[in-house]
């Protein structure tokens, strides 16, 4: 269960210059945006960002060298739990809220896994959203060439289109590569920087003003199915969603079956699972490549809708095969069990 | 012993040699065994006699190995025909299995 005085801890990434400190910069200046730690990681012996950034006397900055997802078993979460001890002790501006803004070359995936199954963090602080920048001039040459760049979409809540006023609209074929990587994922913009901060980080699995599990945004769109695009079929989303209830055995097995199959082409994987031994609690789960988040049982089912609904991002792993071995390990699960 | 649908697992093994990224194919015996070939590998796949403590049997170039699940298939099927196969060994325990 998500404790709920957990602090939740969002992730700004992007690749190189396209625009996530000039939006981190126009958040600290936000009114709502106070009572956050901002926490800047820059690749290079010197960091520059934390001095662009003019920030309210309540935001709290933190800057760590090396690339965080580098060193960040160490790095970043030393950092966290430094600057926890440093919120027990009173000693740092009081904060509801955590942003992690990585340097342009990291991969996202070991800070989620970090900030999902540090022992010494979990208690204390849980995963929201993952907000990533697109330079809307150089987005889709980067995607093309850097598949960091590409990692860094796929695993993102949202997107946030930048540099519009440089290239006018996004092109059709930015935005066709956008939702190929990640169909679920809202396309936002920023003009010169400026975007609201609830549309960016309170949007994740934990929503903090509610101090609930946003499931239906966290999902947002993703409960279809999505066709591999014949041109970008290198990381590819799909969803698989089924009727009828999956027993917890099944879900553990195909959870464990797909992490080991995959290994790090399982990018990011989130669902909401109708588990038929608990028809009227449905289970969250969470998964970064093969590190999965404690699943969250919710207390109620946030809609009518009782469908179960799993999200795969995955690098050259086609949808078929997981809607098979889905449905191929539940069956033999239920001729064990008796059932079905 | 009967396990899950055979069209299912005669499904799940064809898409899973595309997962794999591994050419070959998956046909049906006349007797009902799953036969695969791929890397110059011959591998069939059958229920488990009535009374095994296996749910399956999987046969690689005559020598038969029983497979507790459909997982295990899979996992003895990918060794036999991946080199380079590395299991990234997880537990993903939906723990509890039920809400507390």
């Amino acid at each position: 269960m998500i404790d709920h005085k957990a602090i939740p801890v969002s992730v700004l990434t992007g690749f190189l210059g396209s625009g996530k400190t000039t939006i981190l910069g126009h958040l600290l200046r936000q009114p709502e945006f106070s009572r956050t730690a901002v926490i800047i990681n820059e690749f290079g012996e010197i960091g520059l960002d934390h001095e662009l950034i003019e920030a309210s006397e309540d935001s709290l900055i933190e800057l760590t060298t090396g690339c965080l997802c580098c060193k960040v078993r160490t790095d970043l979460a030393q950092t966290l739990q430094d600057l926890l001890r440093r919120r027990d002790e009173g000693t740092c501006s009081p904060f509801d809220r955590i942003v992690i803004e990585t340097s342009g070359l990291a991969d996202p995936a070991p800070i989620l896994q970090t900030l999902m199954t540090d022992l010494a963090l979990a208690d204390r602080l849980v995963l929201g959203s993952v907000a990533t920048t697109v330079d809307t001039l150089n987005g889709a040459d980067t995607l093309e060439r850097e598949d960091v760049s590409q990692k860094q979409v796929a695993v993102a809540d949202r997107i946030v289109l930048t540099k519009l006023d440089l290239a006018g609209a996004a092109k059709p074929t930015l935005l066709a590569r956008l939702a190929s990587l990640n169909p679920g994922a809202p396309v936002l913009s920023a003009d010169h920087g400026r975007i609201g901060s609830r549309d960016l980080f309170e949007t994740g699995l934990y929503d903090p003003s509610t101090k609930s599990i946003d499931v239906n945004g966290w999902l947002a769109d993703e409960g279809h199915g999505h066709s591999r695009s014949p041109h970008h079929a290198d990381i590819e989303a799909c969803a698989v969603v089924r009727v009828r209830p999956i027993r917890a055995i099944a879900l553990t097995l195909f959870l464990e079956t797909l992490a080991e199959h995959c290994g790090a082409d399982l990018l990011r994987l989130k669902g909401i699972v109708n588990i038929a031994e608990s028809p009227d609690r449905p289970v969250v789960i969470h998964g970064v490549q093969h590190v999965f988040h404690a699943p969250a049982w919710l207390e109620c089912w946030p809609s009518d809708d009782r469908r179960s609904r799993i999200v795969v991002i995955a690098r050259r792993v086609p949808r078929r095969w997981v809607e098979v071995l889905l449905d191929a390990i539940g069956a033999e699960v239920d001729s064990v069990s008796g059932g079905g | 012993m009967s396990s899950a649908p055979n069209h299912l697992v005669g499904d799940l093994l064809a898409e899973s040699l595309t997962a794999w990224r591994v050419k070959g194919d998956v046909a049906r015996a006349d007797d009902g065994g799953l036969i695969i070939r791929s890397n110059a590998k011959f591998i069939r796949v059958d229920p488990a006699p009535s009374g095994s403590m296996f749910r399956w049997m999987v046969t690689i170039d005559g020598l038969q190995r029983g497979a507790i699940s459909l997982i295990a298939v899979l996992r003895q099927t990918r060794a036999a025909i991946d080199p380079g196969y590395a299991p990234n060994r997880v537990r993903v325990t939906v723990a509890p299995l039920v809400p507390p």
